[in-house]
């Protein structure tokens, strides 16, 4: 079953970009990144899904109901942190839960006692006088509170040090073994490195691919620094070359295709030394948005 | 939820208000006796007073003869005036403040439709002004029988106490259902506060020029006018009608309106 089911979603407004025709699927059980740079449309597409924005065009289910029809039912079973979390000022933490709380069935505001000693958030304070970082806990912990079966988070770690970033991913994760399906954007890629099945990404509102994390592990990529010793100067053509940076003495750039081809390819390249290494995810996604660029310019 | 929590947030202000008010009004009926010794002298001393000035504050229909027509010429005007701005300010802050301060995002991630959270709210300020009416009734009623031994007419103070509660719940209702095309408290802010002086404006123009006579349609001020309620012992109906038609058309166009909005936050 799916989750998330998205059909030619558009929304346009206003000078802001919007999105444009976007669809995809995102299953029970998955956890779904979706990636791009500031602007791209993530936060757009996440506010249509909640309804806070009405569609131009297309439709969405989520649940398999209707995300404008049935916002409030669907509203009941989704755990939503936005990407700048803001609450009232007038209140402490723990009666943000409590008042949190009264929108569900159930005391839930036990759990969220139990989630904020977790993280390690002090629940007498007022939330003016919390810190970014711990503001985004209380997000998190308003969104995981009454369980929800889905899970809407719109760049959740950003703000947070790295000790509380990974007892929030085994939150996650543990959310997942129960059969929680989360769907989350980030422009931080090695987090959905970390943790994603599948990974969509959007660039200028326009969804320009989705890729299982397996198949992108799998596909070589090698990031390849070269060292001269003189004025380095362009003269050979390597093939598989995807984005490259030159200084003076060296030649930097991210190789796809068989390693075997690449060694092959340079020995006849006068270097004086060489590092082939792994490259970060960041770089290796740069790659598609430098090829959608090509694809444009008809190349 | 909604309803609690905005009922809970409006205490700090509504006291404020109603000790600011209750005050005023009870200090102003506590010089009544002082007033009510020298009547004839008073007297006198109105008829120097140009014509259209005694028009605009009605002292030309009630006079100062009674504790009735005194509060109705000094206290009513506090009740009034000062009563409907924190009317406005409450009602037209209480929607967009949401937006303004980009809660929303918060709140409708809440299982609560947005015309609940309309309802809700609307229903918060009901009761909140209706609180703050009927205090300060009770500290006029205690006013009244400090300044005059003679009992006033309990069906005339109902009226006269009835008379603002209505017509804040107006402009109350005015700019909550401006507020809903709005995403700036600020904006909002300055719209209903320009709205209920303009109103007042009109109210005083229309009373001293008969030219203007027909300006008293376009102020609520006009509606509550308590020469006529002293008089009459009732509020005008056909004013009675536009006032239940704006509060219920302003709350019905807020929904209307909230209902179809993006939320930018």
């Amino acid at each position: 079953m799916n989750v998330i089911e998205i059909n030619n979603l558009t929304k346009r407004y206003g000078k802001s970009r919007g999105i444009e025709d976007i669809s995809f699927q995102v299953a029970e059980g998955e956890i779904f990144g979706f990636i791009g740079p500031n602007g791209s449309g993530k936060s757009t597409t996440i506010r249509t899904l909640l309804n806070f924005l009405y569609p131009t065009r297309g439709t969405a289910k989520i649940l398999g109901k209707d995300m404008v029809k049935d916002s409030t039912y669907i509203r009941q079973h989704i755990g939503y942190l936005p990407s700048e979390v803001h609450y009232y000022d007038d209140m402490k933490v723990n009666e943000l839960f409590q008042f949190s709380s009264g929108f569900y069935p159930g005391d839930t505001s036990q759990h969220a006692m139990q989630l904020a000693t977790r993280l390690q958030l002090d629940t007498t304070r007022k939330i003016e006088d919390l810190s970014f970082g711990n503001k985004k806990k209380v997000g998190i912990i308003q969104a995981l509170m009454h369980e929800p079966k889905l899970l809407i988070l719109d760049e959740p770690t950003a703000g947070l040090d790295p000790l509380m970033q990974s007892i929030f991913f085994d939150l996650l994760k543990e959310l997942r073994q129960k059969g929680t399906t989360i769907f989350f954007s980030s422009h931080y890629l090695s987090e959905v490195q970390k943790l994603c099945d599948r990974v969509g990404i959007i660039k200028e509102g326009r969804m320009i691919k989705i890729e299982n994390m397996e198949d992108m592990r799998a596909k070589q990529f090698k990031k390849v620094h070269l060292h001269f010793h003189e004025k380095f100067e362009n003269t050979f053509r390597i093939e598989g070359v995807l984005q490259e940076h030159i200084t003076d003495t060296s030649y930097e750039f991210i190789y796809n295709g068989h390693t075997r081809d690449l060694i092959e390819q340079l020995r006849s390249v006068p270097f004086y030394d060489v590092t082939i290494e792994e490259p970060s995810l960041d770089e290796v996604f740069m790659h598609y948005y430098e090829k959608e660029e090509g694809d444009q310019h008809g190349l | 939820m909604v309803f609690k929590r905005e009922w809970k947030r409006a205490q700090k202000a509504l006291w404020i208000w109603v000790i600011a008010l209750g005050g005023m009004s009870f200090l102003i009926m506590s010089i009544y006796p002082q007033f009510a010794e020298n009547k004839d002298q008073l007297q006198e001393l109105m008829k120097l007073y140009p014509e259209a000035m005694l028009k605009a504050f009605n002292i030309d229909q009630l006079g100062f003869d009674s504790a009735l027509g005194f509060y109705a010429i000094e206290g009513y005007l506090f009740v009034t005036l000062f009563g409907s701005i924190y009317a406005a300010l409450l009602a037209g802050g209480i929607l967009v403040k949401e937006e303004s301060d980009r809660t929303i995002e918060f709140l409708l991630a809440k299982p609560i439709s947005r015309t609940q959270v309309v309802l809700q709210k609307a229903a918060a300020v009901a009761l909140v002004l209706l609180v703050f009416n009927v205090i300060l009734t009770i500290i006029n009623y205690i006013g009244f029988g400090i300044a005059d031994d003679n009992q006033v007419d309990l069906k005339t103070f109902f009226m006269i106490s009835l008379a603002p509660f209505l017509l804040h719940l107006t402009f109350a209702a005015l700019s909550f259902g401006i507020s809903a095309f709005f995403r700036k408290q600020r904006l909002v802010t300055s719209i209903s506060l320009a709205i209920v002086l303009f109103s007042y404006f009109m109210s005083i123009v229309s009373s001293i020029s008969d030219n203007l006579a027909g300006l008293k349609w376009i102020t609520p001020f006009e509606y509550v006018s308590s020469g006529y309620i002293i008089e009459h012992v009732a509020i005008k109906p056909a004013y009675l009608i536009i006032m239940v038609l704006v509060i219920v058309c302003s709350v019905a166009i807020a929904i209307w309106k909230y209902h179809k909005k993006d939320l930018i936050v």
